[in-house]
């Protein structure tokens, strides 16, 4: 039979990621990458290596690591990328300052959060059921949804009113900043949903063969939709606290956030097309980002450059990933 | 479903006709010549980033660069002005902007990844750029008379800018439905295979349609900069979305093989004549926004409505086609 | 002219191996100018591989390729095109938004500078097209056109391009009778002309119409080459199918019991309509017929992966509704897809994985898989259909197709569907994972459940199948019952030599 043949040498494995040696000498690159940011920035400047800078790494970190935990979902699955996150976090920073003098903090939160969610879910329903281009879509909706945010609060900062929530989201719990704690939480649960749970095994699942997937009774529409209605829901809960503890939130205030998360998870060597990928790899490429711009930072290195390098990062880290599956090695 | 697809091929007119409309009805003195020629011009910036726009997306590919490669190659332009004079300037900051289409470009071709991907990176880089050079603060130019002179009106409707929109729309329309290139651009995104089969070099042509779009942002950018005597790192940045609806609005499809430069002219002057509508009336920007969004998403959900309709239930022409399995097995 | 001259093409010893599998051997293949050369087998016989090395996209193992008399490698379709030799392939593969002319001119188109000359370039298209009696408007927007329409565009683009050797590939699949007579008179015009004419096609009776010289190819080696004087349908299929059947194939034991899954007067409403069949506990139904003839479509259909439009579908006589994979599962039915690649395994993941995807959520408590339940299971299947390497942590891609397969079934019967569509199972495994794959079948029937097989290979549906059912575009036969089988009878059911 001249079929399997065909199939051997014309039809490349779509999928050649995963090889264990190629596992492992990228999460070692990975891992040498950051000590070497380590040793540099520990060379470069004496304030690198002190505890108080790096809790402000860690601080600064965990905002973004939150919607990393997201962020990672819509990569595996298979959706591109989420750029209606700066809308999402904008959603949660605004509204749960904003709504804190009606219904009280807590409420306000957790409402901004479910509203957030909802931004997630049209997203969702137009990428997974709809069929839109995943970029478009989240664009789109980004648009829509940073709009109307903007417009219920008519334009302007919203500052927050409720002292104590503020001594919450900025104190520590058994001296750990609790913005770290909460990020740690969420990094948990994002990693053991994506690696313990069925839903986990859909989404890498969809992102590996759509079409096997769907043959194989997978819902991959839901699937689909679930990862943008989590990173919905990651940014919103990153906006929330980010407003509490800037006790003040702006329209724009999540702008580039979609971009810092979107560099950490392809860097951490989450396969851009999808079914490949775990929240450790992520939050390790977040490690490795933000240590690099901090490390920038102390140099006196100026904030525009560093958005260059994030760019070429991004650009490295896609063309790599082409590049390995073009040759089929990795 | 005859009605949709209808409706979906005429909606250029039909839209634009409801905005004319409801825009007059709105705003008082709509249709006063300084009215139009304001909408005209404030059109011609998104009508000339969408002009490159449409030619990538006939072909298949896409560039959410634009707004940053107007951004920088504005600032380029201002920049220089004192250095080398304002024409060579000008002619640098367009040339800015056929270097960044020229990365892009190679980049898609080069590394075979999704134009969505990569200009997203560019885009964030070219931004980042437009910000290192100006140390984020606006850049002003020398000649302020060439502002105003720039600004001026003729025929009592067309600034240059405008004109220049108008007249390189009708170039576009031309090239696309006369000449054997603009007519392989449909072929290349229409069936990518079936173009190379017969030997068409489609890798040539996407590049070169990344150059063309990001000459023509550079291009919008010098405009924009030259009228204002400015330029900002934070120019154009709503510029992507309002750019791409343009577009949709004038029925290119976002999967490539279908457009046309009087669409994208229809869709250009849907968005201006909003944005001038909604100026009269002091809509927020932020609601203006939300209005481009709107359409956008509305628009994509209905050209998926009619392609995924139109085709016959239950078969699958592209995986089967594809196949290399399937194929084989006809022996 | 000398005979060299006439000879428009010469392969000779052409062979292609590919890892693995010898798909041509040795195949000598010669055609004239001025005939129409008809090439027939069954599906695997080795056609397409041969067309693919004649128009550049294989290069062979070994053999040499003389077209008008010289010696000529070809590398990529473009060198064959620069030969003149010109394919029309059964899949259309034109652009739907451009206008009939300009996808009869493209690459080509005719212009000065850049301009196109679109007034000359209508009136050319124009002409080949009413030449061939097609009755298109140039100027229409390809995609507007019928199937069968855009088939003659197809052929139009390759006699336009006047080559020396024009190969069509299966060409009147979707054309009405009328619309096959006026392509028959085309070539027979372009015979006349000088131009050698390859004529893949099943339907023997178009092949004894128009043929000059027929060519049997068999399991990749030139069986016959023949003029059609003096042959009939009856011989060409025998010739097709003359091989020995081996007992490779275990029958199946098993005790036939009562209806499983019935389908009555089901339609998609485009690929196939008024299909009906059942299949009863312990039986092995088969469903076979040529490539593109329905069989795939009635599958995906009854499993949710696609809508019908009409009929009904029932199993262990309720009525059920599916709309999807998993309304397929909970009813019973399991389906084993023909494109193992693309819709059978989810190449980056383990053997486990693909293995216990389907039931996920059985093996899973409060949204955890439960530690261990996709292990337990993964092993239990690799040691019961001994796949190999025996080990459930293998990524699936790294597997043999047999062992892919094997894991792919395991997938199903996880599931514990009282009914399973089996779709080529064994297409592109080796004789050994075959044979393995068939005691497979046999140990499911043995246990009660019901099968339906999809399966192009005639021994092996002879062999495995206690009835079987033909489709022919889209239409199926009544069951054959094992006393009504043969070869010759369902090749001329699919072929349509016989009315179904």
């Amino acid at each position: 039979m001249s079929d399997a043949a065909m199939e051997i040498s014309v039809n490349p494995d779509r999928f050649t990621r995963g090889s264990k040696l190629v596992d492992a000498l990228s999460k070692a690159g990975l891992a040498f990458a950051i000590l070497a940011v380590v040793l540099y920035g520990s060379v470069v400047s004496p304030a690198f290596f002190t505890s108080g800078n790096l809790l402000n790494v860690l601080t600064s970190m965990s905002i973004v690591g939150i919607v990393v935990v997201g962020m990672t979902f819509v990569l595996v699955v298979g959706g591109l990328a989420d750029l209606s996150v700066p809308a999402t976090i904008a959603c949660g920073a605004i509204l749960s300052l904003g709504l804190q003098p009606m219904i009280g903090p807590l409420p306000a939160f957790v409402l901004a959060v479910g509203l957030a969610g909802l931004i997630g879910l049209l997203n969702g329903v137009l990428v997974g059921y709809v069929g839109i281009n995943p970029i478009i879509a989240t664009l789109g909706i980004g648009t829509i949804g940073l709009g109307i945010v903007q417009a219920a609060v008519g334009g302007v900062i919203v500052y927050g009113s409720n002292p104590a929530s503020a001594e919450f989201a900025k104190g520590r719990l058994f001296g750990i900043p609790v913005v770290v704690l909460i990020f740690l939480v969420i990094a948990l649960i994002g990693h053991f949903v994506l690696s313990r749970s069925f839903w986990g095994r859909w989404t890498l699942a969809t992102g590996g063969n759509y079409s096997a997937a769907e043959a194989s009774a997978v819902p991959v529409q839901a699937v689909k939709a679930g990862a943008f209605v989590i990173t919905a829901l990651t940014a919103g809960i990153s906006g929330g606290l980010l407003g509490l503890t800037l006790q003040s939130a702006r329209p724009l205030i999540g702008a580039g956030y979609e971009f810092s998360a979107i560099t950490a998870v392809v860097v951490g060597g989450v396969s851009i097309i999808g079914g490949f990928g775990s929240v450790p790899r992520a939050i390790a490429g977040l490690i490795f980002v933000q240590l690099l711009t901090n490390v920038m930072v102390l140099d006196g290195v100026r904030t525009p450059i560093q958005g260059f390098v994030l760019g070429i990062l991004i650009v490295g880290a896609v063309g790599m990933d082409a590049a390995l599956r073009k040759r089929g090695v990795a | 479903m005859r009605f949709l697809s209808l409706a979906s091929q005429h909606r250029v007119v039909i839209i634009l006709g409801l905005t004319l409309i409801i825009s007059a009805l709105v705003v008082p003195g709509y249709f006063s010549a300084s009215t139009l020629g304001l909408g005209l011009d404030r059109a011609a910036t998104i009508g000339l980033i969408a002009i490159g726009l449409t030619v990538l997306l006939i072909a298949g590919q896409i560039d959410l660069s634009g707004g940053a490669v107007f951004a920088l190659a504005g600032i380029i332009s201002v920049i220089l002005q004192r250095e080398i004079g304002i024409l060579p300037a000008a002619i640098v900051g367009i040339l800015v902007g056929t270097v960044a289409g020229a990365i892009n470009g190679a980049l898609v071709v080069g590394l075979k990844v999704n134009s969505l991907v990569l200009t997203l990176a560019t885009m964030l880089i070219f931004r980042s750029l437009a910000h290192w050079i100006t140390n984020s603060q606006p850049v002003s130019g020398t000649d302020i008379m060439l502002s105003l002179a720039l600004a001026k009106t003729y025929l009592d409707i067309f600034t240059i800018r405008s004109a220049l929109f108008i007249v390189l729309i009708v170039l576009l329309h031309v090239w696309l439905t006369r000449t054997i290139p603009g007519r392989n651009v449909f072929a290349v995104g229409s069936n990518p295979a079936a173009a190379k089969e017969s030997g068409i070099a489609s890798d040539r042509i996407v590049f070169f349609g990344f150059v063309f779009a990001g000459t023509l942002a550079g291009l919008a950018g010098v405009l924009q900069s030259l009228v204002t005597n400015t330029g900002s790192p934070v120019f154009g940045s709503e510029l992507t979305v309002a750019v791409i609806a343009a577009v949709v609005v004038g029925g290119t499809r976002l999967e490539g093989g279908r457009g046309s430069a009087l669409g994208t002219l229809g869709g250009v002057l849907t968005i201006g004549s909003l944005t001038i509508a909604m100026e009269f009336q002091s809509v927020p920007a932020y609601v203006q926004q939300v209005v481009s969004g709107l359409i956008l998403i509305l628009l994509v959900v209905l050209d998926r409505a009619v392609t995924t309709k139109g085709r016959a239930s239950g078969t699958r022409p592209a995986l089967i086609s594809d196949n290399p399995i399937t194929q084989g097995g006809t022996t | 002219m000398t005979a060299v001259a006439d000879c428009a093409l010469d392969m000779r010893g052409i062979s292609k191996i590919f890892p693995g599998v010898k798909a041509l051997s040795n195949v000598n293949f010669a055609v004239k100018f001025g005939t129409v050369h008809a090439v027939v087998g069954e599906n695997g016989a080795g056609k397409s591989t041969l067309m693919k090395v004649l128009n550049g996209s294989y290069a062979p193992t070994s053999g040499t390729i003389k077209v008008g008399g010289t010696d000529v490698r070809m590398r990529r379709p473009a060198d064959a095109q620069a030969l003149g030799i010109r394919m029309v392939h059964q899949e259309i593969n034109l652009v739907p938004d451009l206008t009939v002319a300009e996808n009869v001119y493209l690459g080509r188109m005719p212009g000065k500078w850049t301009f196109l000359r679109k007034g000359e370039m209508v009136r050319k298209a124009a002409a080949v097209l009413d030449e061939l009696g097609a009755g298109i408007n140039p100027r229409e927007r390809l995609g507007n056109l019928s199937i069968s329409q855009q088939q003659l565009v197809e052929i139009a683009k390759a006699y336009a391009a006047q080559p020396r050797i024009i190969v069509l590939d299966e060409p009147t699949s979707s054309l009405s009778e009328h619309e096959t007579a006026a392509l028959f008179r085309i070539l027979r015009k372009m015979r006349d002309d000088g131009i050698a004419i390859i004529y893949i096609s099943h339907r023997l009776k178009e092949v004894l119409e128009i043929a000059d010289e027929v060519t049997v190819l068999r399991d990749g080696s030139m069986i016959e080459t023949r003029p059609i004087e003096g042959i009939t349908a009856a011989q060409m299929i025998r010739l097709m199918v003359g091989r020995e059947v081996s007992n490779v194939f275990p029958k199946s034991p098993a005790e036939i019991g009562k209806s499983v899954l019935r389908v009555e007067r089901i339609s998609d409403g485009t690929r196939f309509h008024n299909v009906s069949f059942d299949v009863r506990a312990g039986e092995i139904l088969g469903l076979t017929g040529l490539v593109g003839a329905g069989r795939t479509e009635v599958a995906r259909a009854i499993f949710g992966l696609s809508r019908l439009v009409e009929g009904t579908v029932s199993v262990n006589g309720r009525q059920v509704s599916i709309k999807s994979p998993s309304e397929a599962v909970k009813a019973g039915i399991a389906y084993v897809p023909e494109d193992r690649k693309g819709d059978g395994i989810v190449p980056g993941m383990s053997i486990r994985e693909n293995i216990s995807l389907p039931i996920l959520r059985r093996l899973s408590r409060f949204g955890r898989i439960r530690r261990g339940a996709d292990r337990v299971l993964a092993a239990d299947y690799v040691k019961q259909f001994s796949i190999s390497p025996p080990d459930g942590e293998r990524r699936i891609s790294l597997l043999s197709g047999g062992n892919q397969q094997k894991a792919v079934i395991a997938k199903w019967l996880a599931a514990r569907p009282s009914a399973l569509i089996l779709d080529e199972p064994t297409r592109g495994v080796d004789v050994g994972a075959k044979a393995e794959i068939h005691n497979i079948i046999g140990q499911l029937v043995a246990g009660g459940m019901a099968v339906v097989m999809i399966s192009s290979e005639l021994p092996e549906i002879l062999g495995v199948c206690d009835r079987v059912v033909v489709m022919r575009d889209g239409r199926a036969s009544e069951p054959l019952t094992r006393g009504e089988l043969s070869e010759e009878r369902i090749m001329a059911l699919a072929t349509g030599e016989e009315a179904a």
